[in-house]
């Protein structure tokens, strides 16, 4: 040890370093008053989300108001928590063409991934910017198609124009080009 | 009627200084905060009132209508009075600190000496007294819980304050020496007459010019602070609550006012330590000029305003300790307080006690 460690330890060198170092930052925040919190005032000043955030999943129609939902499961089948329910059914009347009858999500244990967005081949699923969705009761997070084709519409004002080649009978063959609209921010 | 008198003055002496510790005691739990919070790039309370200020408020009567639980396997007894025995003697302290000068004023006859509540001439023994018995508060609310969190808080702060009670008994020795008397009041007034004079330079004692070097008391006035800080459980030194280890430590089973109190008793103990150390160390209410710079009843006020700046600049620095330095592991603490602060405050204890007996 030497003689500078010894006065160095006696005169709490690396401790004054340190407060130093906090006093810096309170006098620019109070006397100088040139630094800001970098934190927000959460529920009255929000964050700017990226574009690619993973909120909440929503389920979204073409411009012409009609499901782009083929009822193809792939989803289901990429979901790792097993979130995903989904009840397919030919449409009435056109035997080659599926939908979705029933489509759930339960929220409660969804984790974000973003798989079923990627696996879904007619790009019917995106994932919004909401993320405020706690709720008093458990069950209000299990979520069906209604409340995601409402997700979807709220959030993703601009739809997809569905293309002229897209005949109804060989939708599944529409295989997604992954152009997303943008998210209504 | 000279009693009568006497009482009512201590009565209202009393009541003056307690509304101030409580009203300090609800400042500074938002001061804290804020302080903290502007050091670390954050903003704290800010909800409630413009910039958070009511904040204090709005604590204490969400505590005052909380549920009072007593968890079933606790002793019910000791349960209520820990924070009782903690409260007290935190309070109890402030009797005997010199908040101005020692002036007496005549009223109805009687003689009344309207900045000091009380002189005892053993204060800062009493006071040290007080504040053991306060540890006592801690052991047996951590005791009495039933929860092992709250246990190895208790049994934590029982050593912890231990240790660091000797260093502060230590450390103000030298300080006693000097002044050659236990009172606070004597203490504080032999310190007037500018910054040179107080103990933490030395130089009021009449030892001649360059003879004050041995007896400056630099050293227990460090190890008077960081035992002091050790002594309140105040970061880095706040194993008995270590929030990241044992959940709340000996305040984990409490609630409402029985938390308040141990919040109180905390904060007044902050204050209290302040003023001690004020008081023996920084010269009380002297300036750090000579005299003072009103005449007549503004001078004395203007000694109780230095008394504040400096019992204040105490309390932001137990903040800024605060917001800097992590916590100590237990084992540090302790080497810490036996190998390091101890033959400090010993070893100014003997060199005082010798220049003083050979230079005067």
């Amino acid at each position: 040890m030497t003689v500078a460690d010894l006065v160095k330890t006696f005169t709490f060198y690396e401790i004054l370093v340190g407060m130093k170092a906090t006093i810096t930052v309170f006098i620019q925040r109070i006397v100088l008053r040139n630094r800001k919190a970098i934190t927000l005032q959460y529920p009255h000043e929000k964050r700017d989300l990226p574009g690619t955030y993973r909120g909440m999943i929503a389920l979204l129609k073409y411009d012409d108001g009609t499901e782009k939902c083929v009822g193809c499961d792939l989803c289901e089948a990429a979901c790792p928590s097993r979130v995903i329910t989904v009840i397919s059914a030919e449409v009435e009347g056109e035997p080659m063409k599926r939908y979705a009858r029933e489509y759930s999500m339960d929220m409660t244990r969804c984790l974000f991934c973003g798989l079923c967005v990627d696996a879904c081949p007619v790009d019917a699923l995106a994932m919004t910017k909401e993320f405020a969705w706690a709720r008093y009761n458990k069950r209000d997070l299990r979520l069906d198609k209604p409340q995601l084709l409402a997700l979807g519409d709220r959030n993703f004002p601009e739809r997809e124009k569905k293309l002229e080649f897209q005949h109804p009978n060989v939708a599944y063959f529409n295989i997604g080009h992954k152009n997303l609209p943008s998210k209504a921010s | 009627m000279d009693m009568l008198v006497f009482a009512g003055a201590s009565v209202v002496k009393i009541a003056v200084v307690m509304v101030t510790v409580l009203l300090t005691v609800a400042v500074l739990t938002l001061a804290e905060r804020k302080v903290l919070s502007w050091m670390q790039d954050r903003m704290g309370p800010m909800e409630v009132g413009p910039y958070g200020i009511l904040q204090p408020i709005a604590d204490g009567i969400k505590l005052f209508f909380k549920e009072d639980i007593i968890p079933s396997g606790a002793n019910w007894l000791l349960f209520s009075l820990a924070p009782i025995i903690s409260l007290i003697p935190a309070f109890i302290g402030f009797a005997v600190v010199p908040y101005g000068p020692n002036i007496e004023i005549e009223l109805y006859g009687v003689t009344i000496k309207p900045f000091i509540i009380t002189d005892i001439n053993i204060g800062i023994l009493y006071i040290l007294a007080f504040t053991s018995i306060g540890a006592y508060g801690v052991i047996l609310g951590g005791w009495a819980s039933n929860n092992k969190y709250s246990l190895l808080g208790g049994l934590r702060a029982a050593a912890q304050v231990i240790s660091y009670e000797l260093n502060v008994g230590l450390a103000i020795i030298g300080v006693i020496i000097l002044s050659g008397s236990l009172s606070m009041v004597t203490i504080a007034e032999k310190q007037a007459g500018g910054i040179l004079n107080w103990n933490i330079i030395g130089m009021g004692h009449g030892l001649g010019i360059w003879w004050w070097i041995p007896v400056t008391q630099v050293v227990g006035f460090v190890v008077y602070v960081i035992s002091s800080v050790a002594e309140t459980n105040r970061l880095p030194f706040d194993l008995p609550e270590a929030d990241s280890e044992l959940v709340a430590g000996w305040m984990t089973e409490y609630s409402g006012m029985r938390f308040a109190f141990f919040f109180m008793a905390e904060y007044a103990n902050m204050i209290l330590v302040s003023c001690i150390a004020s008081v023996l160390f920084l010269g009380g209410y002297h300036a750090p000029y000579p005299g003072t710079l009103f005449p007549g009843i503004l001078g004395y006020f203007e000694g109780i305003a230095w008394f504040t700046v400096k019992v204040y600049g105490f309390l932001f620095l137990f903040f800024w300790i605060r917001a800097t330095l992590p916590r100590l592991r237990y084992d540090q603490l302790m080497r810490f307080g036996w190998k390091v602060m101890l033959p400090l405050a010993l070893a100014n204890i003997v060199i005082t006690s010798i220049a003083v007996y050979i230079l005067r």
